[in-house]
């Protein structure tokens, strides 16, 4: 953290989220879904979005990425106002949006597909499927894996790009317990050596902790910024610490649940 | 009465196979037992109404030798069958294109979706005196016909298979700036390809059924006309049968074909289960 705090808050924002919100019409009524969100996120950053389900951390994340509009209020990155997806910025979806109909390597090459120097294109897409330990499922498709491994591919596919961001909406939500904790400790693994900002919203106080250099608690209809409680532990973190029981104590606190049972 | 036994007999016999070797009876001696017993019937029934005029199973027999012979059934076979590609192919390269078009994009679909609708519902059958109008009797209105029949089911798959693609892969795809024309071959093509070969399968079975119906009518060559003219000289009703038989092998055998468009890897997603 020490090089990192040396740098003027104006220059480590990546993502200024400013007065956002949003707030869907059903049957005529105005429904607040976001209200009055405000953020700002460091290039390099790690930031976990956590709330319970129906706060909007979803929406949210959508809103940044540029898929959906907000009702009021801007996101820049950069100082460049959002107006769509952008392939700089990658999505990762939680119910697989690698395409079915194409091999691993195809899907890992689909946003290299303009590269010109073919040879390059080819030296990426390996290194990258290597990365996420797919070696040998180049030619496999999405069907033949499991879900774990899809989801792999997924990560591939966004990191094979470069982008700057990462966005992730509950990537793992739809593996097993154990699964996702080899997923998340790789994702640390990727995100420490290829320096990404990374979004990653979940509903999951452990895997909040876990991964996130700040975590950013939202509170439900309409949703809104609790707080934002700072991890600062060194990775790999300790599930057993007492800073990590005090972390999560707090969070459980800020979302209202009651978790000694 | 011997048959009694012989049924119960027969019976056991199967019981005690099918233990043994359970996919040998259930893949081939089940369906040969149930087609034995359909020929049977049908001879029985021939014996019982005493008819002289329905063919039994061994005067069909009979009569596939005399359209192999007469020449009638390869040069008719391949009428029906010359019409049924060229309808379909022209169908298929209509109709995909414009499913895709039409599904993808709201503002056409709005625009084309009732013309479609509308006209969908129209037997092919019912365009018999248009088609024989414009393209008098022959090929020309049979290729008609069945491009008719063939172009809604596969155009309706197609708008089907394209509104279903799902949102996370409409976002991926904008993601990483996939757009216009490298969107349709990209995405909306692949991602509608399993229910286009659905509805091709469909379409193909159609067409089929209509150009035997259309050559009855409006056409002086192909299998249809072959069931008419064999009724009309002499009410050949053996050669009736045999044609029939073949319409239907050769309908299994399209159908066969067809069906290995589902084996490609692109598509196999869309048709096991997640």
């Amino acid at each position: 953290m020490g090089v990192r705090e040396a740098v003027s808050g104006a220059e480590r924002a990546k993502v200024v989220v400013e007065g956002v919100s949003k707030q869907f019409t059903r049957r005529g009524e105005a429904l607040p879904v976001l209200a009055d969100v405000d953020l700002e996120v460091h290039k390099g950053e790690f930031l976990c979005i956590l709330g319970p389900s129906g706060c909007g951390k979803s929406t949210l994340l959508n809103i940044i990425a540029g898929f959906e509009k907000p009702s009021t209020g801007r996101v820049t990155i950069e100082g460049e106002v959002v107006r769509g997806p952008d392939p700089r910025r990658v999505f990762v979806f939680q119910e697989y949006g690698i395409f079915p109909w194409a091999s691993v390597w195809d899907n890992v090459a689909l946003g290299l597909r303009r590269m010109t120097d073919k040879g390059e294109q080819h030296d990426i897409v390996q290194k990258t499927i290597d990365l996420v330990g797919l070696s040998g499922f180049e030619r496999s498709y999405p069907r033949e894996l499991s879900g774990g491994m899809k989801q792999r591919v997924e990560v591939a596919r966004a990191l094979a790009v470069s982008p700057d961001v990462i966005y992730m909406d509950e990537p793992f939500g739809a593996l097993d317990s154990l699964t996702r904790l080899t997923m998340r400790s790789e994702l640390i693994r990727i995100w420490e050596s290829e320096e990404k900002t990374i979004l990653f919203v979940t509903h999951d106080v452990d895997e909040s902790i876990q991964l996130a250099e700040r975590v950013v608690v939202m509170s439900a209809r309409p949703g809104r910024i609790a707080d934002i409680v700072e991890v600062g532990l060194p990775h790999p973190r300790d599930l057993g610490s007492p800073e990590y029981g005090r972390i999560k104590n707090r969070l459980y606190e800020l979302l209202g649940v009651e978790h000694s049972v | 009465m011997v048959w009694p036994f012989v049924v119960i007999a027969v019976a056991l016999v199967v019981h005690g196979v099918s233990r043994r070797w359970p996919d040998l009876v259930q893949q081939i001696v089940m369906p040969l037992g149930v087609a034995a017993i359909g020929v049977a019937l049908w001879q029985i029934g021939c014996d019982m109404s005493g008819t002289d005029i329905f063919p039994t199973p061994w005067d069909t027999v009979l009569a596939f030798g005399d359209i192999i012979e007469s020449d009638r059934l390869l040069g008719d076979s391949i009428a029906s069958l010359y019409r049924v590609t060229w309808g379909f192919v022209l169908a298929t390269m209509c109709a995909v294109p414009v499913g895709l078009v039409v599904g993808w994009s709201t503002r056409s679909f709005w625009a084309m979706n009732p013309i479609i609708q509308g006209l969908r519902p129209i037997s092919p059958i019912a365009w018999i005196p248009i088609a024989i109008l414009w393209f008098g009797i022959g090929d020309g209105a049979g290729v008609f016909l069945i491009f008719l029949s063939s172009f809604f089911p596969i155009c309706v798959g197609t708008m089907a298979g394209v509104r279903n693609i799902s949102l996370v892969h409409q976002r991926s795809a904008a993601n990483f700036g996939v757009h216009g024309f490298e969107l349709m071959r990209r995405v909306v093509l692949p991602g509608a390809m399993p229910q286009i070969i659905t509805s091709l399968r469909i379409a193909l079975g159609v067409a089929w059924l209509v150009i035997v119906a259309a050559e009855m009518v409006g056409m002086d060559s192909g299998l249809g006309y072959l069931i008419n003219d064999a009724r009309n000289m002499g009410s050949r009703y053996d050669l009736v049968v045999a044609t029939m038989i073949v319409i239907g092998l050769i309908g299994i055998v399209l159908d066969l074909l067809i069906r290995r468009l589902e084996t490609f890897e692109e598509v196999k997603w869309g048709y096991v289960k997640q």
